[in-house]
Order: C-alpha cells, then structure tokens, then sequence
C-alpha cells in the first residue's frame, strides 16, 4: 500500500475524509459521517472497518493518531505520503470515471 | 441471496508472539488488534497481510484449536501473492521458516516456492501473474505428480 499500490476502497475514503477536514484532519465519527454523506449513504464503514483501517493506515505511514486529552474522541490526520497515495489514487479513479462518462454509464435520466 | 465477502486462514500456534513475530518479519504482517483473556490467554489476534486478513490464536485444547506440532502435521496450504516470491522467501527463512520447495519457475506460469513456518504452517509464495491461459496450462502440466 504504501509503496505504491492501489489503495483499498476503504482506505481510499478515509483517507479522503482526513484530506477534506480542516488540517488533514479528522475524528472517527467524523470520518464515518463524511463517507456516508459524500456516498449518499450507500457506504456506510462501521467502527470495526474503520478501526481496522486506520490502523493499517498508520503503520503504512499514511495516517497518523494525534495525541488527545479524550480518549473517546481521537483524532486523525493524514500524512505526506497518505496524501500522495490518495492524490495517486484520486487520478486513477479520474480517468476510470472520464472512461466510464465516454462508455455512457453516467448518463442518468433527468427524472425516474 | 447472500454471498460471501472474504476467505480469512484462522491459524493456531504454540505461541502467539514467536508466530507474530515471525509473520512480521517474514511478511510484514501488521497487528490490527487483540483479545486478550483475563488469563493472559491471546484468544485471537488479527493481522493484516497486505490486503488480505489473517487470524492467529494460541492454542487452547479445550477448544480442540490445536498447532501443527500437536496435530503432527496440517491438511492446509496457505497461498500468498506476492509481486516477489524469491525476496518473500529469503525473509521468510531469515525469519525462521524452512524451505519445503525452493521458488522456482512452474508449468503454469508462476514464480513459486513453498516453506514452512516455525509453527509448522504451509506457505505457498507465489506471484500473481496470468500470462497464461487455462488452456496453456493444460497443455504444459504434467501426466503424473
């Protein structure tokens, strides 16, 4: 992963909450929060995922836990190298989505 | 109807930090978390192995959760992916493990080799390619093994 292999989705996204929060960063229902909303509620990362993979993110060095006085409350922010795999990422999934618009998979109708 | 969404091994082994310690070293697993009984029993921990999921808990008999070296073998293999077997399996040996079949080039196109882990569990180390068809496999295995 961090040696330059593609992110898993779940990875990618939290990733991705902790690049759009204020700083790099972000706390777990924070993340859950933005990746449900951004989704429309079709992904939903329950805690365990989420743990896991923050987990993960940290010993890769791409996220990183900030020391807290609330130990209920903990906070995350992304690194230079978590942002450069997501940036990575984000590009790839760029031109799968321009070849996905060219393939007529996102013409949606206007109205159901 | 309901499909299933991953595969994870659940190994038992004599000692949980020897095993962990090994899975680090050799295949850089990393510690998601544990559970730990009031006994100090590790009830099970769990790894991640590049992307894939990976169980391992001490051996409890009442469980009937028992190690290779108590069973006197394993029905299993394990198989990992990897971009580099021969590098994997240096550091895995390194590490402690035993080479069963040095990695070499096999009929159906794959860098592979396969040691065993200080616990006695079957590793298969192998790379993830597909530059043959199903059909070239068949033509280049062998008539016996």
């Amino acid at each position: 992963m961090a040696d330059g292999n593609p992110l898993t989705p779940a990875a990618f996204q939290v990733l991705l909450a902790l690049a759009a929060g204020p700083g790099g960063r972000a706390h777990g229902y924070g993340i859950m929060g933005f990746v449900a909303e951004v989704t429309g509620g079709e992904v939903q990362l329950g805690p365990g995922t989420l743990y896991r993979t923050l987990t993960r993110l940290a010993a890769d060095g791409l996220a990183e836990e900030l020391p807290g006085e609330d130990s209920r409350r903990r906070y995350y922010r992304i690194t230079p190298a978590g942002r450069e795999a997501a940036s990575r990422e984000a590009s790839l999934l760029r031109r799968l989505v321009a070849a996905a618009g060219d393939a007529d998979l996102l013409a949606r109708p206007e109205s159901a | 109807m309901s499909r299933p969404l991953g595969l994870v091994p659940h190994l038992f082994v004599k000692d949980v930090e020897t095993a962990l310690s090994f899975y680090g070293k050799a295949f850089g697993a990393v510690e998601l978390f544990r559970t730990v009984l009031p006994d100090g029993t590790v009830l099970f921990v769990e790894l991640a192995v590049g992307d894939a999921r990976l169980l391992v808990s001490q051996e409890i008999a009442s469980l009937d959760a028992l190690a290779p070296s108590t069973i006197g073998g394993t029905p299993l293999l394990l198989t990992l992916e990897t971009p580099d077997p021969d590098d994997l399996a240096r550091r895995a040996v390194f590490a402690g493990a035993t080479v069963e079949a040095p990695v070499t080039e096999m009929f159906f196109g794959e860098r592979y080799g396969r040691v065993v882990d200080p616990d006695g569990h079957r590793w298969a180390l192998t790379t993830k390619r597909e530059q043959y068809t199903p059909e070239d496999i068949d033509a280049r295995k062998p008539h016996e093994v």
